[in-house]
């Protein structure tokens, strides 16, 4: 499929819809030639996959941290025409509203450095980390139904955050819309004792310095102001919570594929038109996972600041521990671009609107990004930019290829403290593992979809 | 005879093929490959009983269903599996008993999010059983 590939320019590159049968539209890649010469012939065969759904608007895209995946690639964007597409659970993915928080601190490097095996422990306990550990928050089915709600307000209401954590979070913490009802009794159960816990697999809680400052007005707004200054990233999604709702609509939708007839080129990509009952409901469902997502990296960010108080004895607010943005990298969401309403499914994908920061996770031994989304980015990717720096191994053979305890040496080595639950996840996740990061947003700077502002070192880094 | 071999096929996910001489053990070492991901099933011992009861339109649907509900279990009754009894099973329906022990970090694995349809196959080669499964990690 990559020799009907057409070079647009250096960092784009176009997929004619006549590249096979069925396609309904065009797919756009975001790379440069290094990143786009690695990207899996499979990986693209997926998006034209996705071209063949009813109601899709030209062009799918695939951004440069793309990786085949099951079903469509991981960074990958789709719109669909909001009265004649469709929507789907599939393309969401399981991990409703995987995302990332950044916080800042004014503490400094060396301060941190000080503390950090004293730090890194500590964090580790006052978050549950891993499959292995259990949940500190017990909600009722209340409380619950408050979170799918209300999202991050339940949060701050209920001591977890502040009220700026709210206006620093996509959506402000809370897609409007969200039904309750429209949640299986078994993802409700499944939620009840999963708030305020990270996860495994690429999920992450990581302390980091400033390395670079590209953009200073910018980040002087998000409150970055010294390249001396530390960061905390988290990146977790809407647990069993989400994965259940998911599972349930993947059931729905399959069932929902045969009622309305229509045609998919993969089992995987099912899906129901938008205004039909079982694509409402979705959405509808979808939201109450969004919100509880937003919730979960909330309630954690404000035990991150708690532990932080304890070992630097001082008030988080003093510390200056504010949320720099919050955002997500799995979602559906109707957005109005160039005034025009599209059901936009990203897929490990950031929103990339103008003005607006795209937060782009590294791996744990190399740098992660702040920037900034673009008009570029409304007129070429439906507003969207990359979310990671994107798989390029396989955890089968990343567990042939390293070793966990061998991996944390590395980092080690690096000045980087690093704990897991369980080592294996070292290996799974290795650095080695994953394309290159500065390829990847080199790729999407140059394209103009999201600008550099601020560049990323990690110090500590606690995994599931 | 192999129960299950893990398999290159996503990237960032996990794929297996799971061999059974009938479907009872075809679902069993079916469980026995999630749960390896999962946990560390030599270690986890058998402290806890559940029984449980899946439906499905094929037997391709009663597989995912069948993985979907203990992965569920994992986070509603918080326990790691390391057996599966399957008492009985058709191409609809499926009766079983789980056995196992309360979650804890010593061992766990890795948090399966979902299984998926992708390349999703149940395959009768000769008088031997074959299913191609992906999960989500």
């Amino acid at each position: 499929m990559k020799e009907k590939i057409q070079k647009i320019n250096d960092y784009e590159w176009l997929l004619p819809k006549t590249a096979r049968e069925g396609m309904n539209v065009g797919a756009k890649i975001i790379a440069n030639k290094a990143i786009l010469d690695a990207i899996e012939d499979s990986a693209v065969q997926q998006l034209t996959n996705v071209a063949c759904l009813p109601g899709i608007v030209e062009p799918v895209i695939g951004l440069p941290d793309m990786h085949f995946g099951y079903g469509l690639p991981m960074g990958a964007v789709s719109a669909f025409d909001s009265e004649k597409g469709i929507i789907s659970a599939g393309l969401c993915g399981f991990d409703i509203n995987c995302g990332i928080n950044s916080i800042r601190t004014n503490l400094t490097v060396k301060e941190v450095k000080e503390k950090l095996k004293e730090l890194v422990p500590a964090l580790f306990n006052a978050i549950p980390c891993g499959v292995g550990s259990k949940g500190k928050l017990r909600l009722n089915y209340d409380e619950l139904n408050e979170v799918m709600s209300r999202g991050v307000n339940w949060a701050v209401e209920n001591g977890y955050g502040a009220k700026e954590d709210i206006k620093n979070t996509e959506e402000n913490g809370c897609m409007p819309g969200a039904d309750p009802s429209k949640v299986s009794d078994l993802a409700k159960k499944r939620g009840l004792p999963q708030l305020g816990t990270l996860g495994a697999g690429n999920h992450f809680l990581e302390i980091q310095k400033v390395s670079d400052i590209y953009d200073k007005e910018y980040a002087k707004k998000l409150g970055i102001v010294d390249k001396d200054q530390v960061l905390i990233m988290v990146h977790c999604g809407s647990r069993g919570f989400g994965h259940q709702i998911a599972t349930d609509y993947l059931k729905i939708q399959e069932r929902a594929v045969k009622k309305y007839n229509i045609w998919i080129p993969d089992r995987q990509l099912v899906c129901a038109p938008i205004n039909s009952g079982e694509g409402q409901d979705y959405y509808k469902a979808m939201k109450c996972a969004v919100n509880y997502s937003f919730t979960n990296r909330l309630v954690m960010t404000q035990w991150i600041r708690e532990t932080f108080e304890k070992v630097f004895k001082k008030s988080w607010e003093d510390m200056d521990m504010q949320t720099v943005y919050a955002i997500c990298h799995n979602v559906v969401k109707l957005d109005k671009i160039k005034g025009r309403e599209y059901y936009v499914h990203r897929k490990g994908a950031t929103r990339a609107f103008p003005e607006l920061p795209v937060i782009v996770a590294g791996t744990m031994g190399t740098a992660s990004y702040i920037c900034k989304g673009t008009e570029l980015a409304l007129d070429k990717t439906f507003g969207s930019s990359c979310h990671g720096s994107g798989r390029a191994m396989s955890r089968h053979a990343a567990l042939r290829q390293f070793r966990g305890e061998k991996v944390n040496e590395e980092l080690k080595q690096k000045g980087i403290i690093g704990k897991a639950g369980n080592w294996k996840s070292f290996a799974e996740e290795a650095p080695g593992c994953y394309k290159d990061v500065e390829q990847v947003v080199d790729s999407v700077h140059n394209a103009g979809i999201s600008l550099k502002v601020v560049r990323m070192k990690p110090l500590g880094v606690l995994k599931g | 005879m192999e129960k299950y071999k893990f398999i290159e096929g996503l990237t960032s996910d996990v794929m297996f093929e799971v061999y059974g001489k009938d479907l009872k053990e075809l679902f069993k070492n079916s469980a026995l490959a999630l749960f390896s991901v999962i946990c560390d099933i030599e270690k986890v011992r058998e402290e806890k009983t559940i029984d449980i009861e899946v439906n499905g339109d094929s037997l391709e649907d009663l597989m995912v269903n069948w993985l979907q509900d203990l992965i569920a279990l994992v986070d509603t009754d918080e326990l790691f599996f390391s057996r599966f009894e399957i008492i009985e099973i058709n191409e609809n329906n499926l009766k079983a008993k789980v056995y196992g022990e309360p979650i804890s970090p010593e061992k766990a694995g890795v948090v399966v999010k979902g299984v998926t349809y992708y390349k999703l196959k149940i395959e009768k080669i000769k008088d031997n059983y074959k299913a191609t499964i992906s999960l989500d990690i």
